[in-house]
């Protein structure tokens, strides 16, 4: 406890919850911030407030490289690829996020006792694999995962096939009624690269169905086989 | 829409199954089960409480692990407790 009392307050208030802690330092009062803290990190509220925040995230990231590439076409090209980069990071963060399970889980797991029954050591030791397994860990795909995976890519897929019908529709109308006399065939050009590239998208599903589906097994075929 | 189909979705999935029960009287943990079945300990957790339906290949997995026919682990219907059939059992013997 002596080592407690010589962390800074910056340290006691929030740096234990994000830092791998050293085996053995923690009392009890703040293993019941940390479990807390994990937990309230897994729940669905708070799986949603970080969906929602995700969408001025990508405001945020449109703006700023809509200004770079004003300046330059390259720093926008630049500042386009290293949020995307960004963005596939924080994605793949909460996929790994979801394969984790809680500190409680994992002490049964490893050490088959309840998470309160451990030494402080081994609490310590928990932790630590646990940040460890967060930021680097991989993902096992087992049919659960991938079912959801699916369902999500299923559920996306259905709210993009409107989305791009408004897209495209409002891209034809910028580009027709626009105030942009000098540039509109340059324009109404990528408008039909909009428009084709969508359709190429909706139509992408059906297209892999008609690849891979085998041929139908007739009536007769069956019964003889 | 996308709500609604999602219900659906989930109303036609509805699978009961006894694992959580069938677990402790094995004194087996989730780990335990999910490593000797091939899946995540999470998934394991899911089918318990019933937010998942599982394959038929991971059903005859499970029920084979525990020594019962699938139809012992699984049910499209809610399972009667074991207290009931037992009783029951034991009036028809009578």
């Amino acid at each position: 406890m002596a080592a407690k009392e010589e962390r800074s307050w910056l340290w006691r208030k929030v740096g234990f919850w994000f830092v791998p802690v050293r085996a053995g330092t923690l009392g009890p009062e703040e293993w019941a911030k940390v479990r807390k803290m994990s937990r309230t990190g897994k729940n669905r509220r708070t799986r949603r407030l970080f969906a929602l925040l995700w969408v001025p995230a990508l405001a945020f990231e449109i703006a700023v490289s809509l200004r770079m590439v004003r300046l330059d076409p390259w720093a926008g090209l630049i500042s386009a690829a290293w949020l995307t980069v960004l963005m596939g990071l924080a994605v793949r963060a909460c996929r790994i996020g979801f394969a984790q399970v809680s500190l409680e889980d994992r002490a049964v797991i490893e050490y088959g006792v309840e998470f309160d029954a451990l030494k402080e050591r081994q609490r310590g030791e928990v932790f630590q694999r646990a940040v460890r397994d967060g930021l680097f860990g991989r993902v096992k795909v087992d049919e659960h995962e991938a079912e959801q995976r699916l369902r999500a890519q299923g559920a996306a897929y259905r709210l993009l096939g409107p989305g791009l019908v408004v897209f495209v529709a409002g891209y034809w109308g910028v580009c027709l009624f626009g105030p942009f006399e000098s540039t509109r065939s340059a324009l109404a050009v990528t408008a039909v690269v909009v428009t084709w590239l969508s359709a190429l998208v909706l139509a992408a599903p059906t297209m892999i169905r008609m690849w891979t589906q085998p041929d139908e097994p007739g009536e007769t075929a069956g019964v003889a086989e | 829409m996308l709500i609604r189909n999602e219900l659906v979705y989930t109303s036609i999935m509805s699978l009961h199954n006894r694992i959580a029960v069938l677990r402790a009287e094995k004194k087996l943990s989730r780990a335990m089960l999910a490593s000797s079945v091939g899946v995540n300990p999470q998934t394991i957790g899911f089918l318990e409480r019933g937010d998942y339906a599982p394959s038929l290949e991971l059903a005859f997995k499970i029920a084979e692990h525990f020594g019962l026919p699938v139809e012992a682990v699984f049910s499209p219907r809610p399972f009667r407790t074991l207290s009931e059939q037992v009783y029951e059992l034991h009036k028809r013997e009578a």
